[in-house]
């Protein structure tokens, strides 16, 4: 790596060739405001309040446009920076309104953390300030689907603009008129169309743009708690924090409030798309599963508790054993699957000890054709697989003594366990560079890595294939469907087909594990209400087949367990018990069994995060705006319990707070 | 997309005040000023074809007249832009009009040197010679009076341009001469008329 080494105020630094000096000043903990420049949008140069002096230099530089070099002399807190910074403050301040309090933005906005830094304390702007409809809120107008927009508040740094150029790939935000008329719209007032138009409230610098779900339904300094967790809507599997309203637990409405993108260069880079930022309201819905229903003599759905609805459930099973067959979504964890697949081998252990029968010529053939007698496991997915399987993507029975050479015989050539989920394409524009994967689920490459689905974990994802479970249901062959989809409304695919099945009569048993009482759940004989992704911690496998851990953000609602406790329990009822006691048991038991597995990597190991208060977390998180978050809340009265910031020791380079009277 | 019932998507809150672009009638270019646009993009390499946005706009002004939603979308489809991009510079450029404007178009010019030579008493002048104010167009059609930044000719100031000529050394007394003038001649006082001006002035 080429390294350039260059002082900024009296520290020698080196840093990568090519780097800014605002870049090296922030990666050394150097405090420079900027606003144009973000980034995971790039240089822009029309705010200055990056301005620093380099010597040799005749004028005050912008540090956030200058390339470092060998020897160059920078300061960012001589007099005469120090001046003419406070002098742009000045300038930026004139027509934006201080009104902070009400503001959306205030506690977490960097106009007002550098204004108190870097501003003058004092406006000398004597003169109406440039208001749009009027003083206030009619400033606020519609700005799209998803977004407002408070003109009064604009700074015009323009990333807004940049980034619908350069990152959504359809720039409808301009600038419209010139100088000091000038203002951001969009063309006939037309709004902002876009599948990831919610990162524009994450760019905007101050409280122009903000979210319709968000705005003024929480506080910053209200010390809500942030959790470092993934999205789980898409096969991409952004890394985000869930922020989670300060309220008391008994205290009525919903605990999320947003998601916010967490930076990941491999996975997300700085954003994320409207789904995961928007669709989370299902997870404290009314639409919750909140208690164990079981349907009783007159067909009515009735609430019962877990251990009456487990025994009557294990009777059910054990009648129905040998017809039984699992749908899952790839809304499943990886301990899940694990879970899923170990009960199934189980079964299927006890089942062929019961009483084998011999398997006809033919299937038993394809078993040996197929590399061994292991049960069949893997659902015909379509699109790219090779014959026969490889080797990882058949399922490896853990150590069990089994049948080795026979294929149980469950109803023939329908796989235990199937798998689906929606493929649904996103249009969006031919030039944007964050898109969003057409698989509507966080772990196809889980169930390719047991070997549920075919294909490796390099290969594209494409349509569910469940004709064969389809099939076998349509044609009466199964007489126990177990379906487990702890995921939103829809996303593990089409069921129609069940419910329809369901009302033709063929199917008799139908067991629903999930979270939401959708019309499925609504069809089943048994509904086990299970966690969705903000309320446990589990492991999946995104697209890249990179492995990555939600955190546990809210308690269960009701009575609703983790899912790999009610798989216990039910394994229990079923006479073939799992012994696991807590989900990290689950993930090192996999590790162990599946040392060899590529993308297992590291998951006895894996970490996941807790709520924090949300002063902690910012300054433990984001490291791109870390230093920023180091002095917000400064100007608070202190939380309760709260360390006093003062007593903190500083990290070097950071400005010591100015009292603000 | 919809996300949740819960969330006020697509709900409408508030519409800004701004007058958007007027609509005007379906836009393409005649087949001339088709071919003369594919001349002007040639010059442009292509994957920067988007430069030529301005002598696009031009010929569209020319040929409607003004500058409409439907002349802006059909601009942007041509050199494959957003309208967003080109509403941009159509609102940034004084000299491109979005609303029908009269045959001559006299823009007085307000920036310093202009100013300090008094042209703001020349808008005056002119405002009680037209009947109009500045962003105004008289009821005949004839004459649109507007304010813009500085001509590049201050040398001579105050300047007016009328259409694309410019009339420097322009009293307040000589402003309604001129617009007599454009009256009793039409397009041929446009230009000329200004060296007569400046050397009748010392
Ligand atoms: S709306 Fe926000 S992001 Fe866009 S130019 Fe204004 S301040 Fe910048
Ligand atoms: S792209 Fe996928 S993982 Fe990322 S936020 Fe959207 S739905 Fe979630
Ligand atoms: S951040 Fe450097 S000019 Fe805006
Ligand atoms: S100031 Fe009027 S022409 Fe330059």
């Amino acid at each position: 790596m080429d390294t350039v080494t260059l002082t900024i105020d009296g520290r020698r630094i080196t840093v990568e060739k090519g780097k800014t000096v605002l870049q090296a000043a922030l990666e050394h903990s150097i405090s420079i405001p900027y606003y144009c420049y973000h980034p995971g949008i790039g240089v822009d140069g029309s705010c200055r309040v990056c301005i620093v002096k380099i010597e040799k230099m005749p004028k005050l530089q912008i540090a956030c446009s200058t390339v470092c070099a060998d020897g160059q002399i920078v300061s960012t807190q001589t007099p005469d920076v120090v001046e003419a910074r406070a002098g742009i403050f000045e300038f930026l301040l004139i027509n934006h309104p201080l009104d902070c309090p009400v503001c959306d933005k205030g506690g977490e906005c960097p106009l007002q953390d550098y204004s108190y830094t870097f501003g003058p304390d004092q406006s000398r702007m004597e003169f109406a300030r440039r208001t749009f409809d009027g003083e206030g809120v009619r400033a606020d107008v519609d700005f799209g689907p998803t977004l407002m927009l408070n003109r009064n508040r604009c700074i015009l740094c323009t990333r807004c603009i940049r980034f619908m150029r350069d990152i959504d790939g359809d720039a409808q935000i301009n600038i419209i008129d010139r100088g000091y008329g000038s203002e951001i719209a969009t063309f006939q007032e037309e709004g902002v169309h876009s599948l990831i138009s919610g990162n524009l409230m994450d760019v905007c610098p101050v409280g122009a743009i903000t979210t319709r779900d968000y705005r003024f339904k929480s506080r910053p300094w209200d010390n809500p708690e942030a959790v470092d967790t993934i999205c789980t809507l898409c096969s991409k599997g952004c890394n985000t924090t869930a922020w989670l309203r300060a309220k008391p637990e008994w205290a009525k409405g919903a605990s999320l409030i947003r998601f916010t993108p967490r930076f990941n260069p491999d996975v997300n880079g700085y954003w994320m798309c409207d789904i995961g930022r928007f669709e989370y309201h299902w997870v404290e819905s009314e639409d919750r599963l909140r208690r164990p229903l079981v349907r009783d003599e007159r067909g009515v759905q009735q609430p019962a508790s877990w251990n009456d609805v487990v025994s009557r459930l294990g009777d059910r099973l054990v009648q129905a054993r040998e017809g039984l067959r699992f749908l899952l979504s790839a809304h499943a964890s990886n301990e899940e699957f694990f879970l899923f697949s170990r009960l199934a081998e189980k079964l299927a252990v006890a089942e062929s000890a019961r009483g084998p029968r011999e398997d006809s010529e033919s299937s038993s053939a394809a078993a040996r054709a197929s590399g061994g007698g292991a049960p069949r496991a893997v659902n015909n997915a379509r699109g790219p697989r090779e014959e026969p399987a490889p080797p990882t993507q058949q399922l490896r029975w853990g150590g069990e003594p089994g049948p080795p050479t026979r294929q149980p015989r469950w109803g023939g050539d329908v796989p235990l366990i199937s798998v689906g989920w929606r493929y649904r394409p996103k249009s969006q524009p031919e030039p944007a560079t964050f898109r969003v994967p057409p698989v509507d689920a966080p772990n196809v490459n889980g169930a390719r890595s047991f070997g549920f689905v075919g294909g490796t974990l390099a290969d594209q994802v494409a349509q569910a294939d469940l004709s064969a479970i389809r099939a076998a249901v349509e044609a009466g062959q199964v007489s126990a469907l177990f379906v487990f989809d702890p995921g939103p409304e829809g996303s593990i695919g089409d069921t129609e087909w069940i419910l329809r099945a369901r009302a033709r009569g063929v199917l008799p048993l139908l067991i629903v594990q999930g979270v939401l009482l959708t019309d499925l759940a609504r069809a089943a004989d048994f509904v086990l209400p299970g966690a969705s992704w903000v309320e446990k911690e589990a492991s999946y496998m995104n697209d890249q087949g990179r492995l990555q851990g939600v955190s546990r953000a809210i308690p269960l609602p009701g009575e609703a367990i983790e899912d790999w406790e009610i798989l216990v329990k039910v394994s229990v009822a079923l006479g073939v018990p799992l012994d696991y006691t807590n989900a990290a048991h689950i993930r090192a038991d996999i590790a162990t069994r599946f040392d060899d597995r590529k993308g297992f990597e590291g998951l006895a190991t894996l970490e996941f995060g807790r709520p924090v208060a949300a002063q902690n977390w910012l300054q433990a998180s984001n490291p791109s705006e870390r230093w920023k978050w180091d002095f917000m809340f400064q100007d608070l009265p202190p939380v309760k319990g709260a360390v006093d910031p003062l007593a903190v020791p500083m990290p070097a380079g950071v400005i010591p707070l100015r009292e603000v009277k | 997309m919809t996300f949740h019932p819960k969330m006020a998507y697509d709900a409408t809150f508030h519409k800004s005040a701004r007058t958007l672009e007027d609509e005007g009638p379906p836009f393409v270019y005649t087949p001339e000023n088709r071919a003369r646009f594919e001349e002007i993009v040639k010059r442009y390499p292509p994957d920067r074809r988007r430069s030529a946005v301005l002598p696009a706009l031009y010929l569209a002004q020319d040929q409607a007249g003004y500058i409409t939603a439907n002349a802006i979308r059909y601009v942007a489809g041509l050199l494959s832009i957003t309208p967003a991009d080109v509403e941009d510079v159509v609102s940034f450029y004084t000299m491109f009009h979005t609303k029908p404007v009269g045959t001559f178009v006299v823009q007085v010019c307000r920036t310093l040197s202009c100013a300090l030579n008094g042209a703001e008493r020349v808008t005056e002048s002119l405002t009680a010679k037209l009947g109009i104010k500045p962003g105004e167009t008289d009821r005949s059609g004839t004459f649109t009076l507007v304010e813009v930044e500085c001509l590049g000719a201050c040398d001579r100031a105050p300047v007016v341009m009328v259409n694309d000529a410019w009339h420097e050394r322009l009293t307040p007394e000589d402003a309604p001469r001129l617009v007599d003038d454009l009256r009793a001649r039409g397009e041929a006082a446009v230009s000329g008329c200004h060296h007569v001006i400046e050397q009748r002035k010392p």
